[in-house]
């Protein structure tokens, strides 16, 4: 083959030879026709959007080919994936072409537990009468909705459409993954938001549960970042992952320290121990720019405690060593790098992470978040800033209204701000609030199935049959929706409006999501549901709510960004890339460090002595925080500190839920049988759940890899296949999430087990997480 | 002469399976029951995999273990061994460095499979199948090669397949040249594996320009083949980790 001529080379000849371009090109292109002919599609379109399978929201540009979605690509125009897509985004086409989608809206009957399918003004009917029938009785509290994401205008949305009823209870997922990461922030730092890290400039990232490349809050961002950290420049960053489970990341990583779970914050503390002690903290920062460094003078001119002498006083490296199982001369190392190798960053998990669960998992946000600000990298280049958005247009002011104004006073269904006082959302409480009797006459389920996805998600099934309309809007026939009363079903990302702030890099970005094809079935974006809903209850509502469809809205929404529409929906994307971050001192610098601050003062300075704890425990006594799970008093509430976090479920092996990349975080990923084959591949295992173990405890416990095993506790038991293997601590075991459906659809149904099953469905008593992290099993041979 | 040539920086490689992934949806790879997974049937042409897992030789004892991964498309060897066991001359390099397959004339004999180093060649046990709906998303972009099958085309039962470099993306994108009747450059054309890579750990290019990115990544220090000394001379480059 090698020695003839081949027809290329035929080619270069001749015309090495000199024969008519004109002649040739004809030729060539003929002889081409004749030997590779491609067949393909006569009408293809690329329309740009946004994924919808994972928080990141990466750009897409779909191909339609001949009407029909055959593949996405990353729209290289989105910063956050640059061209790029993970497999959920690559697999998208499965969501929408899934044979288990629900094709039409449906009503049960609780009795009979019999769909059938009724009309969308059937529906909007239904759901009418009973917001008028709650807003009749006074009550308009008595609407609920529990939601997942809700990204860009979708949230705003939503929420005013509650407050047009007159309902606090708009209850955000948050409290299942990013919520303590989010308060470690606004107890220190004063912003209520998820922190943006600077991985590209960052020479020292010191990564705490984050999973920065399989789940997390942001997993295409934090893969982009830690790529280009490695290899797109100069001097390669050194990336230092301290977690319990090894995963990818502690594989790829310089360093991997298998701390014990729930002792972050002493190992944070014990590092800034070692960074006080030799001097290496930034001082401008500290003493200019923050608050409760050095000891200082309170209220009645009483000497406070400040993070200083606290820190030097309890978390001496030897003593930390005792409590997280890292050795002390570790300690001394990471803390000597971390502050000699600038700039560095400290990042808080997200979604998957290992702090949600107790106050430990707040107090150990605010220790991390406390290293950053020790060596000077809050609001700076490689470290951590704050996600700014574009501005947009206020809605129109909503009518006056008793009923609504009494409602909105209301307390929440979920206890966010009473019961837990430092919650803003406690979504897996709701079920125990309602069976303690709070009443609830409808509930609005949006990217929510809290039947499967919360811990002990069973007594959400018994919540709702205290709630006499329940309303999901799953694409699927999920856990939640088979046991809702309507199910609405949206329109997968590929058939809707929609749009997404760009996250991840400081700077203000909007992305659009338009519909690549008409819905193929009768689905409906849900919000166009809600103004067909205000249309139908007509008065207030109809006057809130002047739209024809959900498009005109982000039309009305995002005239102001600086891109006509045409524009937008050409590109997907729009950028202001300016902003990098806020100088300290500066006016910009005041709009974000203490801005959310309810109890405190909004003053530029960084806590390191909480002043909004302080004003909530700083003055109750033991007893009293005892019950909140809080062992220090005084000065001591309001510093970051570790806290022993009370263990359940009777067990000697911590239980870790960890995200997969392949399937997710969302319900129906589970559903998507590409995902389904893949959702194995670290342990070569299919189609299935397993439990990681390390072989020196298998050894004790007699077990074999590839064993079934059964897991157990006081809350449940399930059975699985063992996988052994060394990179995890040996008191800890790990479970995938997003197996063990009951529901959903024929690829997701009666695969694997749903570890949530058997965490402690309890929430945290201050902050109203749930409690992920604490819950110990058996594993014994089935 | 065009010589196309892939380079996969392992130390960005996060194994994250997109490639896997997009693959599939590319080149119409079926997905077989679990059942059939479970047993090793799965079709990827683009597979990844941690190398020895459990208790490997590399592995190390806990605290101080590292797991690597790899991902592995088709090596389009120089000196393929599946081309030159193929009784049949199914299986061919053509004149730009691609291992091809002929879908019409292999005859499922799989000596191609048992003779490729890599495991990258897949054998139809049976039908492909979409299940009802699913099959709306194949794509419908075939590879005719003087009336014979090639690419992603759906494949017929009892024949060999394997990864092509997306060889329809490269015709496609000759024929968008020849359209707009200007040359065709060597960066028009990426296989759906490297456009979607999340860690963007994967380039290609043409090996024959000296200026190309994946000429220079060839010359690289940590460049490096997968079983350098199968003598299948393989192609596709990989970077080594750290």
């Amino acid at each position: 083959m090698a020695a003839k001529l081949s027809r290329r080379d035929f080619l270069k000849v001749a015309a090495a030879s000199g024969g008519a371009a004109a002649a040739l090109g004809g030729l060539q292109s003929v002889m081409r026709a004749d030997a590779k002919q491609l067949i393909t599609s006569a009408n293809d379109v690329i329309v740009p959007g946004v994924c919808s399978l994972c928080s990141s929201g990466c750009g897409t540009l779909a191909r339609v080919a001949d009407g029909k979605v055959v593949k996405l690509e990353g729209n290289p125009m989105h910063p956050v994936n640059v061209g790029a897509l993970c497999p959920k985004g690559q697999a998208a086409p499965e969501l929408l072409y899934n044979p288990d989608r629900l094709t039409s809206p449906m009503k049960r009957d609780r009795a009979s537990g019999q769909v059938t399918p009724i009309s969308w003004d059937e529906a909007a009917k239904l759901v009418a009468e009973k917001i008028a029938a709650a807003r009749d009785a006074g009550h308009p509290e008595s609407v609920a909705m529990m939601y997942g994401d809700t990204r860009g205008q979708q949230r705003s949305f939503f929420s005013r459409f509650m407050q047009t009823v007159g309902s606090p209870n708009f209850i955000s997922k948050e409290s299942l993954n990013t919520a303590a990461a989010k308060l470690g922030m606004y107890l220190t730092q004063g912003a209520y938001t998820l922190p943006v890290y600077d991985l590209e400039n960052s020479n020292y990232i010191l990564c705490f549960g984050a999973n920065m490349l399989e789940g997390g809050w942001n997993p295409q961002r934090t893969i982009s970042g830690w790529t280009f950290g490695r290899r797109g420049r100069s001097n390669r960053n050194r990336i230092v992952v301290v977690d319990p489970r090894q995963g990818i990341y502690g594989s790829k990583a310089d360093e991997w320290i298998p701390i014990k779970p729930g002792t972050d914050a002493a190992l944070a503390l014990g590092m800034a121990n070692v960074i006080i002690k030799s001097n290496l903290f930034d001082s401008d920062f500290v003493h200019n720019y923050s608050f409760g460094f050095e000891d200082f003078t309170g209220e009645g001119g009483a000497t406070r405690k400040g993070f200083k002498n606290f820190v030097l006083e309890n978390y001496d490296p030897q003593k930390v060593e005792q409590i997280t199982g890292v050795s002390a001369t570790t300690i001394a190392r990471l803390a000597g790098e971390f502050a000699a190798t600038r700039p560095a960053v400290a990042m808080l998990p997200g979604k998957g992470g290992l702090l949600n669960g107790s106050m430990e998992g707040v107090y150990a946000a605010m220790a991390i978040h406390a290293l950053n600000a020790l060596v000077g990298s809050v609001e700076a280049k490689g470290g951590v800033f704050t996600q700014q958005y574009f501005p947009v247009p206020d809605y129109p002011a909503l009518p006056s209204d008793a009923v609504a104004k009494k409602g909105l006073a209301a307390e929440r269904v979920d206890g966010a701000g009473s019961v837990f006082p430092l919650a803003f959302h406690a979504y897996q409480a709701v079920a125990d609030r309602v069976l303690e009797g709070y009443p609830l006459d409808v509930l609005f389920l949006y990217d929510s199935n809290p039947v499967y996805e919360t811990p002990g998600g069973a007594k959400f099934a018994e919540a709702f049959k205290k709630i006499p309309l329940v309303v999901s809007f799953s694409s699927f026939m999920d856990e939640s929706a088979e046991l809702a009363d309507l199910i609405l079903p949206e329109s997968t990302f590929l058939e809707r409006w929609g749009d997404d702030y760009i996250e991840g890099f400081g700077y203000p970005g909007i992305a659009l999501r338009q519909p690549a094809i008409e819905p193929l079935y009768d689905t409906m974006n849900a919000a166009d549901f809600f103004l067909k809903l205000a249309e139908t209850l007509g008065g207030s509502f109809a006057k809130a709510f002047p739209w024809k469809s959900y498009e005109e809205v982000l039309q009305f929404r995002l005239k102001d960004v600086g891109a006509d529409w045409e524009t937008l929906k050409e590109l997907g994307v729009w950028l202001t890339p300016g902003y990098r971050f806020a100088k300290r001192g500066s006016e910009r610098w005041f709009e974000i460090v203490g801005r959310d601050r309810l109890r405190a003062p909004r003053d530029g300075f960084f806590d390191f002595y909480s002043r909004e704890l302080f004003a909530l425990f700083g003055k109750k006594n033991k007893a009293d925080l005892a019950k909140r799970g809080i062992t220090q008093t005084g000065d001591g509430v309001a510093l970051p500190h570790h806290e022993d976090a009370p263990l359940s479920g009777d067990g000697d092996l911590h239980l870790n839920i960890f995200t997969l990349m392949s399937l997710g975080p969302k319900t129906e990923a589970a559903n998507m049988p590409s995902l389904q084959e893949i959702s194995g591949m670290t342990v070569r295992e299919t189609w299935d759940s397993w439990l990681e173990m390390n072989p020196e405890t298998a050894h004790k416990l007699g077990l074999q890899d590839n064993d079934a095993v059964v897991i157990q506790n006081s809350f449940g038991s399930v059975q699985t296949k063992l996988k052994l293997m060394r990179g995890l601590r040996p008191d800890v075991v790990n479970l995938p999430y997003n197996q063990g459906h009951t529901a959903v659809g024929r690829f997701a149904k009666g695969r694997g087990v749903n570890g949530l099953t058997l965490l402690d469905p309890a929430s945290e008593p201050v902050t109203g997480l749930a409690m992920f992290t604490n819950t110990t099993v058996k594993v014994s041979k089935a | 002469m065009t010589d196309w040539c892939m380079v996969i920086d392992l130390d960005k490689c996060i194994a994250c399976q997109a490639c896997s992934i997009a693959c599939r949806f590319e080149n119409n790879t079926p997905v077989v029951s679990p059942e059939e997974a479970k047993n090793g049937r799965e079709i990827r042409w683009n597979d990844v995999f941690p190398l020895p897992v459990h208790f490997g030789p590399d592995e190390g004892e806990y605290p101080n273990v590292k797991t690597h991964f790899l991902t592995r498309p088709c090596m389009h060897c120089k000196n393929a061994p599946c081309v030159k066991v193929c009784p049949v001359q199914a299986t061919f390099i053509d004149e730009e460095g691609l291992v091809r397959q002929n879908y019409d004339r292999c005859i499922g004999c799989r000596f191609c499979t048992v003779a490729c180093p890599y495991g990258v060649r897949y054998f139809n046990w049976y039908e492909p199948q979409w299940e009802e709906t699913l099959a709306e998303y194949r794509n419908p972009d075939q590879v005719r090669v003087n009336g014979s099958l090639e690419g992603p085309a759906v494949r017929p039962v009892g024949v060999v397949e394997k990864c092509t470099y997306c060889v329809h993306r490269l015709i496609k994108g000759r024929a968008q040249a020849d359209a707009e009747g200007r040359d065709f450059r060597a960066d028009e054309y990426v296989p759906a594996c490297v456009q979607t890579c999340t860690g963007k750990a994967r380039y290609f290019g043409d090996l024959d320009d000296p200026n190309s990115t994946v000429s220079q990544l060839s010359k690289s220090l940590r460049a490096t083949h997968l079983l350098e000394d199968s003598g299948a001379h393989p192609k596709t480059f990989y970077l080594s980790e750290g």
